[in-house]
């Protein structure tokens, strides 16, 4: 595959900005979770983006294989936060029977 | 052929991404999601990163995913008036925010795009057998991330314990007769 690194990280950047629309625009909490999924996938991307350029280079002393060990960290890190935000997802729906994040104000000063 | 395939990727991660955010229905919402996983597992493989790629497969395409649809089906979020009211744009601050990031960012990808794109990076400079070699990143991770690595273990068993404490139901916690909070138990004596 002979693209520029650049063209990995222009879709790692666009795919991020559709996760922030969604994060910012939508009000069902499940779909704001699969947003925010989507943003861990474009910071993913720049990782092995990063970590190909890296490797391409041949840079003496560089360390590629960061940048795959670091998409796997972050790959644990959205599965724990996606037991966690569904496990809070089904307690404020036992609790209000909605997933719409505008209903849960009880907190609101 | 592969930079073909690389930009028809590409646009299926964004066609899906967008298909993430636009959807009325969560269901789709996540299958849409889905679609982009397996785009950018594509993405992954062809980029050299074979391991990251079936990684990316297994755990979100494949745990998350079910976790998700998991949780869509157990709620019954299926199509009910009332969805159309909750999964409507909320107001326009956020809104504008957004506008005003996304515009930012995607400005930033063109830049990107356009003006650095000079260099062309050809995979087949990268390692036979990709970057991330098994040996590799098994060396990293338990020698150099050694910490962090237990860390992750940690915050896993942390995400477990509250997971279940959060889906216990609390003792003395208001429910209505016969109602166990599981749609499937309404009205079903306890």
């Amino acid at each position: 595959m002979n693209v520029p690194t650049e063209h990995l990280l222009a879709l790692a950047s666009i795919l991020f900005a559709l996760g922030v629309a969604g994060f910012l625009v939508r009000r069902n909490v499940i779909i704001v979770l699969a947003s925010v999924e989507l943003m861990l996938n474009a910071a993913n991307l720049c990782f092995l983006a990063g970590s190909r350029a890296w490797a391409a280079e041949g840079a003496a002393g560089g360390h590629p294989i960061q940048g795959p060990v670091f998409a796997l960290f972050v790959i644990l890190v959205a599965a724990a936060e996606a037991a966690i935000g569904l496990a809070l997802i089904i307690a404020i729906y036992r609790l209000k029977r909605t997933t719409a994040l505008d209903a849960t104000r009880d907190l609101e000063g | 052929m592969a930079e073909l395939l690389f930009y028809l990727l590409s646009l299926g991660a964004i066609g899906f991404g967008i298909g993430v955010i636009r959807t009325h229905m969560p269901l789709y919402s996540v299958l849409s999601l889905l679609g982009t996983f397996f785009c950018l597992a594509g993405i992954y493989l062809l980029a050299g990163f074979p391991f990251l790629a079936a990684t990316q497969l297994l755990v979100y395409a494949g745990a998350i995913m079910v976790l998700f649809l998991f949780v869509i089906m157990l709620l019954n979020l299926g199509d009910r008036d009332e969805l159309n009211r909750q999964t409507g744009v909320a107001l326009s601050g956020p809104r504008l925010a957004a506008a005003g990031i996304c515009a930012g960012l995607l400005g930033l990808a063109g830049l990107i795009a356009a003006g650095w794109g000079g260099k062309v990076t050809p995979t087949e400079a990268v390692a036979a057998g990709g970057v991330d070699r098994l040996n590799d990143i098994a060396e990293v991770l338990f020698g150099r991330y050694m910490l962090p690595f237990e860390a992750a273990s940690l915050l896993l068993l942390a995400t477990m314990v509250g997971v279940m404490s959060l889906a216990k139901r609390q003792r003395g916690e208001e429910t209505e007769a016969g109602d166990t909070g599981w749609p499937w138990h309404k009205g079903v004596e306890q």
